[in-house]
């Protein structure tokens, strides 16, 4: 608040103040009062709207200044009516209910939409569990009647279910996964096991390194992330997939290697946006543009970087980096008591 | 014949994994009546316990802790649910094992056969007619001379001992192999088994496994 803009403002005001007094001198010459005793009185009337307008302006300068540094130094603006505190100032304490006002209005509205958003996500959680039932039970019968032809149609389905399920998860604000030692080796297993005929049928082999150690992080989601991977690699024609693991001081460093078709440089910074469907999704197979970006919403909620890089026409390669001792993650461990009952 | 007790409230997949069991050579013992379950759970006599989380009106994990104040009883869990913190409970209040739904039904049998395993009087050394397998030396012995078996072929070894004069497939072999990290090929198992064939041929026991077309080998 500057100087020159509250007298701007005050333009009207200051008008009419020495208008007044321009006037009181004239009437006072006008009844022949001496000279000495109208500059006197016109000083003091002068001298009082001056300071008066002077306390004035201070006052607001300094609520305002405060006003504007909080607004500043905050993060989440609509902190600013209980940071700032309630001011002396008249103007000050109705700007200040408003604020306090629109802010309650504003939580409001965000809560109901965060409860919607909730409700939403743990009916697609129970639905997907409940989806899961008859799968696994026609699932059991292909098993037991020996015919196959089905089980393939079957994964497809379990595959579609487990997208759904994670897209719901990697979204919402709650922390529902436990983080702790994982075994790399055991988690990969796990997630080709699931694949296992796919892999098999298009003629892909795997090969491991390293994988004998344990990262921080949540087994289910990892097999996951490393299902669309290897869904990914299947797509886009891979005859080999190499997965590395290396431990170095600070991190450990997961990449997952194709000969697939690779990614073109220009769509490269694009592959982990939602419904991004590059040249080869196009092209080569059915693409949603939903599986890399679930797989990096997952990887950024767990704390985990990954990026990618690849040479068209050679490989693909994808590069997950795990923290050690990340204390940040053992904090987000959601305690045991704090889990709902069924 | 190892029992094994099914509590699972969806009747089509328990009427199914009673099938599944009866076929891999358990004898499944299912509930039905979801009164005094824990009584029923303690008295069944049952080798091992396959246990759902959601049953009408209990908690399979307030069941587990309540089996484990008494009893050793291996026990699975299955589950549709794929929440972290179910797994860690149920690991936590004695399970041996978790199993999410849907499962890979030869996974499934795996798992079961890896904890009996575990768990059972079995001890590292089980035997083959007059030979000595030692799945922890990775050898089998006869008449004092020995064959050192690589991990692919203990494993294969291991599932066709386990399934003695069954029929064991192609498939079957590979998810025991691919469960143990092992990621072999069409070809490599076909590598692996004549091995393992030629092995066993060294010890004396020619012809130990038959193939039989189409769906997949049997031990003698």
């Amino acid at each position: 608040m500057r100087l020159k803009d509250y007298i701007r403002d005050r333009l009207p005001a200051l008008v009419i103040c020495v208008a007044a007094i321009a006037l009181a001198v004239l009437f006072m010459t006008a009844y022949r009062l001496p000279g000495e005793g109208i500059g006197i009185i016109g000083g003091i009337l002068a001298l009082g709207a001056l300071s008066a307008g002077l306390w004035d302006f201070l006052r607001r300068k300094r609520w305002y200044g405060k006003l504007l540094r909080c607004a500043e130094e905050l993060d989440k603006k609509y902190l600013l009516a209980e940071t700032v505190g309630k001011p002396e100032l008249l103007d000050g304490r109705i700007l200040y209910e408003v604020l306090r006002q629109g802010n309650a209005s504003m939580c409001e509205q965000v809560a109901n939409y965060r409860r919607e958003s909730r409700d939403f996500r743990e009916y697609i959680e129970l639905w997907v569990h409940e989806i899961k039932l008859p799968v696994a039970g026609l699932q059991l019968m292909c098993h037991n009647n020996g015919d196959q032809r089905y089980s393939e149609q079957l994964r497809r389905i379990d595959g579609c279910i487990e997208n759904v399920l994670y897209y719901a998860r990697s979204g919402s604000a709650e922390k529902d996964y436990i983080i702790k030692p994982v075994s790399l080796k055991r988690t990969f297993a796990d997630a080709a096991l699931r694949s296992r005929e796919e892999l098999q049928e298009r003629g892909i082999s795997l090969r491991t390194e390293g994988l004998d150690t344990e990262v921080v992080t949540d087994g289910k989601w990892l097999t996951f992330i490393f299902g669309q991977l290897m869904a990914n690699s299947m797509k886009y024609g891979a005859e080999e997939i190499f997965v590395s693991a290396q431990v170095l001081p600070d991190r450990t460093e997961l990449r997952f290697r194709d000969d697939g078709c690779g990614i073109a440089e220009s769509e490269l910074p694009y592959i982990f946006e939602r419904s991004f469907t590059g040249s080869n999704g196009r092209t080569q197979a059915k693409s949603t543009g939903m599986g890399l970006y679930i797989v990096r919403k997952l990887c950024r909620k767990l704390g985990h970087g990954i990026s990618a890089s690849s040479e068209q026409g050679k490989f693909t390669e994808i590069c997950m980096t795990f923290g050690r001792n990340d204390l940040h993650d053992v904090r987000q461990q959601p305690r045991l008591q704090d889990r709902k009952d069924p | 014949m190892k029992k094994i007790l099914l509590i699972e409230d969806e009747t089509a997949l328990r009427e199914e994994l009673s099938v599944l069991l009866k076929n891999a050579g358990y004898t499944p013992v299912a509930v039905t009546e979801w009164e005094n379950v824990p009584e029923q759970m303690k008295s069944s006599g049952a080798d091992l316990i396959l246990l759902d989380i959601n049953l009408p009106g209990l908690n399979g994990e307030a069941l587990l802790q309540e089996l484990r104040r008494e009893s050793s009883t291996p026990v699975i869990m299955l589950t549709s649910r794929t929440g972290g913190i179910d797994e860690v409970l149920s690991l936590s209040y004695g399970a041996d094992d978790y199993i999410t739904k849907p499962y890979d039904p030869t996974v499934l049998l795996l798992r079961i056969s890896a904890v009996l395993k575990r768990t059972g009087k079995t001890g590292a050394v089980q035997s083959y007619h007059d030979a000595q397998v030692s799945s922890v030396k990775g050898s089998i012995s006869r008449n004092g001379s020995e064959q050192i078996l690589t991990k692919n072929e203990m494993i294969i070894f291991q599932l066709l001992l386990d399934r003695q004069g069954e029929i064991v497939t192609r498939d079957d072999l590979m998810t025991a192999l691919w469960d143990n990290d092992e990621f072999v090929n069409d070809n490599a198992l076909s590598v692996n088994i004549s091995r393992l064939r030629s092995k066993l041929a060294e010890l004396g026991l020619e012809e130990a496994i038959e193939t039989r077309k189409k769906q997949g080998y049997v031990l003698r």
